[in-house]
């Protein structure tokens, strides 16, 4: 897909700046962050203005629902400022600037409603890793799973197998999560009774406390089971689709064919050169879709009241807490850029035709 | 001149009948057919059946959450509201805002992917970086956070913006379609005659790309109904009856442990869920009909 | 299948009337009888290949020429039992003579190879280089990796001696075997991954290598070379070799013996000498007319007229006789099988062949032209 990485030599007659930015043109590695750096301040400046600037005004609504609370106008606006970390009487680029500064050091403002007072970084660093662990970890399992049955699906084409995975993946991806959760919810916890309802809310039991023991190991996946599934349900069929055709093209290489000729161990071509190569263009996807997981966690763990960054969005959503859901907003699409980049990273260590030059020449 | 003349015209005539032809096509695939007839059968409905019948607009007390029987074919919901007039009602708004979302996704998309890879170059660059750094946001999170700014009240503000957050994967889609057809002989020959970027986009590639955005289309119905779904869910836009709004409403009042309140929350769960595989049956049917290669797999 | 192993001593026979100027009186490496080969498609079958037989010999090159769509490339396929599942071989056998230290043991039938069986004849016995060969490597894998799986795969050396063994043959192909062992496949050129993979079908000491169309994506400077190197090989090196190709130019360089085909079916066989000066086909005279020489005046070169037949609905009688500028209605009804013709070397399958070398030989231009 992206084979298109040429290397063309630095031209001897450039400048100093140029070369500069030749490296980062021809680098991959320098071209990832640039890229991703860039990205992020994209998503930051438009938070910002979507924030301040769009009919809705959230910071006159900020500010009405303060005086609602019995504090005058002015009181009002200046709390609003202090919450939001900015001076709302300054020209829209000074602001822009504070906001800017205030990032970088880390300060996303406090949150006014749901706990008050309380900096929004705190709000979700408590939550941010119970997100991470149930999408990450679910997505990894539909992963490995969907290329598994992407693969089956591929070797066995136009069996009735394939017929039924394919149309069994391609329902699946249609049907809207929430649905998967409720209709999970009512088989799972009250038709069959097979988990009992209060694993399918909150993240752990009462009681339990976070650390490396036996008894938080079996509770955390206990609470992690069925939102988990419900993951994993909602994305496999796209991986076992993509992984299908991905495979049923590599398996039209010449290479796949001249290594049955050598008389490779099937196993050995399934892995190392087909499913190696099939599984390639779906990195890139892989991380792309951390972004769309991590937007549905504000569903699904609204579902089972799971304590991730996701419910914390959705309460603060409810109760029109902007610095909380511009914190949300952020750190998410940070997150998730992050772990595109690594992706990428991930993608040229395993595709030689993507790392090229730098230190080598 | 002359030699492309017979060419369009041939093009022309061929679209007029690919209907038709599509349609006997569809009629021999079984899944493709059962797509489309579920399809049709619950627009119809849900357009026409609010002609016929009339709106459940009051409660009835005493009979609420009531089980499907014979009185009520498929339940009560939590006002004693007859659920099969409910369902009946409950589609237009969901269609409308799946079609409209639809259609605008698809322009927006074919519109970017091909201006981008007709132009190449820095425009082609430029271009992709935007659909690339779209595809990168969480655009759901996005939606819902705006959603709470701007009120999404009537269905075409909501179809805008669902189409707004939906078209980049489609627009690199497109790209790539456009790009392969770029090399094509015919194109190649509008572009040594110099007829236009407009002309080759318009009359002799679009034509030719014709299945794909359809295809495309449906898969961009099924995306909106999805994100719509959500949307309701958390209650970010403000609608009247309808599928989504239903079970969120049923749920919201714990029907979910109530079994004689279970189909208030199933029957339009049922219904998004159908619709929803109508379109997949549909669009997957199309795809092996017009892309042969996918059913032999070569 | 059954029919043709009932009569294995008048088989026999034949193979061995057909030989010409065979090295040694062994038995030959590989003797293909009565294959024949089929691809359902939507229309019909596609009879890519028709009751072919023929046999290579120890050391012997043989050049299996024709146009694109004869059946040649489907020939090679089957060779390694590559065939794709759309395939069927119907009938035939294809019987490999298997070698230890130099003496004969037992004779396989290729088609009747089974999982391990299958693999171990695959790359140890009979390698294939093949037409494609820029995109024969893994493009994630280091070259000395994609030895190192072949030689996994066959138990053959690991290490340092795999590596001293390629580096040898690397040497052989010349190449440079620091550079080349190191690489992956995008940073070699595409003469440089051909030569990887003639020097990787050598590995493994191969009694028989097909070469399908070994130069075809290849430039013309590059061709040569390769061809520079196969020759060299085949002189330090024993086995015997399969070379298809649609350049009689090149056949001649490297085959002792050529077949040539047309249609799915073998019309002609003979030693590489008697295919160019004494061809009695009227398709192979035809092939060699189309060749322009540097002697030859430039208004002798000629095509063939037609274009060759749709391998679905093929035509009666003898297939070439829509082409054919000596065709008769018995060539139109009947067709020929393949016969000795001038000598029991030189085989052929026309009922006209005597007509044809005295009026369409090789030089002379036939009515056509």
């Amino acid at each position: 897909m992206s084979s298109g990485a040429t290397v063309t030599p630095p031209k001897k007659t450039a400048t100093k700046p140029a070369i500069l930015l030749e490296k980062i043109a021809t680098n991959f590695w320098l071209r990832t962050i640039v890229k991703k750096v860039f990205i992020v301040w994209v998503v930051v400046t438009l938070t910002f203005f979507i924030i301040r600037a769009l009919p809705g005004n959230p910071v006159e609504i900020m500010v009405m629902s303060l005086m609602d609370s019995g504090l005058s106008s002015e009181e009002a606006y200046t709390r609003a400022a202090s919450l939001l970390r900015i001076d709302l009487n300054a020209p829209l680029s000074e602001q822009y600037l504070d906001y800017m500064s205030n990032l970088l050091k880390g300060d996303l403002g406090d949150s006014y409603v749901l706990a008050i007072n309380k900096p929004v970084t705190t709000l979700i660093a408590q939550r941010l890793p119970w997100t991470l662990f149930s999408v990450g970890t679910s997505l990894l399992i539909s992963f490995v799973i969907g290329m598994f049955l992407g693969t089956l699906a591929a070797y066995r084409r136009n069996s009735l197998l394939d017929h039924a995975l394919t149309n069994f993946g391609a329902a699946i991806e249609s049907i809207p999560n929430t649905l998967t959760a409720i209709v999970l919810v009512l088989l799972l916890g009250v038709t069959w009774k097979v988990v009992p309802l209060n694993f399918m809310r909150g993240s752990l039991s009462p009681g339990i406390k976070p650390g490396f023991t036996v008894e938080f190991l079996i509770d955390l996946f206990k609470h992690y089971a069925v939102p988990g599934t419900v993951y994993v349900f909602s994305t496999l069929g796209g991986w076992m689709l993509a992984m299908r055709s991905s495979t049923i093209s590599t398996l039209g290489d010449d290479y796949v064919t001249v290594a049955r000729a050598r008389g490779l161990p099937d196993l050995r071509i399934i892995t190392a050169y087909v499913g190696r190569n099939a599984s390639l263009p779906l990195i890139t996807s892989l991380a792309i879709s951390l972004g769309f997981v991590v937007g549905g966690s504000i569903l699904i763990e609204y579902i089972f009241v799971y304590q991730g960054i996701g419910l914390l969005l959705s309460q603060a959503i409810g109760k029109r807490d902007y610095p909380v859901m511009q914190g949300i907003l952020l750190v998410t699409t940070i997150t998730v850029i992050l772990s595109t980049a690594l992706a990428d990273l991930l993608y040229g260590w395993l595709d030689p035709r993507i790392r090229i030059t730098g230190g080598g020449e | 001149m002359g030699t492309t003349a017979p060419t369009r015209s041939e093009t022309r005539s061929n679209q007029g009948n690919a209907f038709l032809r599509t349609f006997k096509l569809l009629a021999r695939n079984k899944i493709g057919l059962l797509g489309l007839t579920v399809f049709l059968l619950m627009t119809l409905v849900s357009f026409v059946g609010p002609l016929v019948i009339p709106p459940e607009t009051q409660a009835h007390v005493d009979q609420i959450y009531q089980p499907p029987s014979a009185a009520h074919p498929l339940g009560t919901d939590f006002q004693g509201r007859e659920m099969w007039k409910m369902v009946i009602h409950g589609g237009r708004d969901v269609l409308i805002v799946a079609f409209l979302a639809g259609i605008i996704t698809t322009l927006v998309a074919v519109t970017f992917g091909a201006v981008s890879a007709f132009f190449g170059g820095w425009v082609d660059s430029l271009m992709m970086a935007i659909t690339d750094i779209w595809l990168t946001i969480p655009r759901f999170l996005l939606l819902v956070v705006v959603a709470t700014l701007v009120r999404l009240e009537n269905v075409w503000m909501l179809a805008l913006f669902l189409a707004f957050f939906g078209w980049p994967g489609l627009a690199r889609q497109i790209r790539s379609q456009v790009l392969s057809l770029k090399k094509r002989e015919y194109v190649e020959a509008a572009q040594l005659l110099d007829l236009g970027s407009a002309h080759i986009i318009f009359r002799e590639m679009l034509p030719n790309m014709m299945s794909y955005i359809v295809i495309a289309m449906i898969n961009a119905m099924t995306s909106a109904i999805y994100s719509q779904t959500g949307l309701v869910f958390l209650g970010v836009v403000p609608f009247g009856n309808n599928w989504g709004v239903m079970f969120s409403l049923a749920y919201a009042k714990n029907a979910i442990y109530n079994p004689n309140a279970a189909a208030s929350l199933l029957v339009p769960m049922g219904a998004i869920i159908l619709f929803q595989i109508s379109l997949v049956m549909l669009s997957r049917s199309l795809e092996e009909i017009f892309n042969p290669r996918l059913r032999r797999g070569v | 299948m059954n029919q043709v192993a009932q009569q294995p001593e008048t088989l026999q026979r034949q193979n061995q009337t057909l030989r010409a100027d065979a090295p040694s009186t062994a038995a030959p490496t590989l003797s293909v009888k009565g294959l024949t080969i089929s691809y359902q498609a939507k229309r019909g079958a596609v009879q890519a290949v028709r009751n072919v037989s023929f046999e290579v010999q120890r050391g012997e090159a043989l050049a299996l020429i024709g146009e694109s769509g004869s059946g040649k490339t489907t020939m090679g396929l089957g060779m390694v039992r590559l065939l794709p599942s759309t395939a069927t071989v119907s009938q035939g056998q294809m019987l490999y003579q298997r070698q230890l230290d130099g003496q004969d043991t037992n004779r396989v039938d290729v088609l009747q190879l089974k999982g391990r069986d299958l693999r171990q004849f695959r790359w140890k016995e009979c390698a294939m280089v093949f037409q494609a060969a820029l995109n024969a490597f893994n493009p994630v894998l280091r070259i000395s990796d994609q030895f190192g799986d072949t030689a996994r795969a066959h138990s053959y050396l690991q290490g340092k001696d795999l590596a001293e063994r390629a580096r040898q043959l690397f040497e052989l192909v010349r190449l440079d075997p620091e550079r080349v062992w190191r690489s992956y496949p995008h940073e070699l050129s595409g003469g440089m991954r051909q030569r990887v993979l003639i020097a990787l079908g050598l590995l493994l000491e191969p009694q028989l290598l097909i070469l399908d169309e070994p130069t075809t994506a290849l430039d013309i400077l590059t061709q040569r070379n390769i061809m520079d190197v196969l020759k060299e090989l085949r002189q330090r090196l024993d086995f015997s070799l399969l070379f298809i190709s649609h350049d009689l130019s090149l056949a001649a360089e490297l085959a002792d013996r050529v077949a040539t085909m047309y249609a799915g079916k073998l019309v002609e066989i003979s030693d590489v000498y008697t295919t160019f000066k004494n061809p009695v086909h009227p398709y192979t005279i035809g092939l060699i007319n189309a060749v322009p020489t540097l002697t030859a005046h430039r208004d002798h070169v000629a095509s063939i007229p037609g274009s060759p037949p749709d391998l679905i609905d093929l035509p009666r009688g003898c297939k070439f006789h829509p082409r054919c500028p000596l065709a008769t209605e018995r060539c139109r009804e009947e067709e020929p099988e393949l016969v000795p013709s001038t000598d029991d070397t030189h085989w052929v399958a026309c009922w006209n062949w005597e007509i044809a070398r005295s009026q369409l030989s090789a030089g002379q231009k036939g009515t056509s032209a």
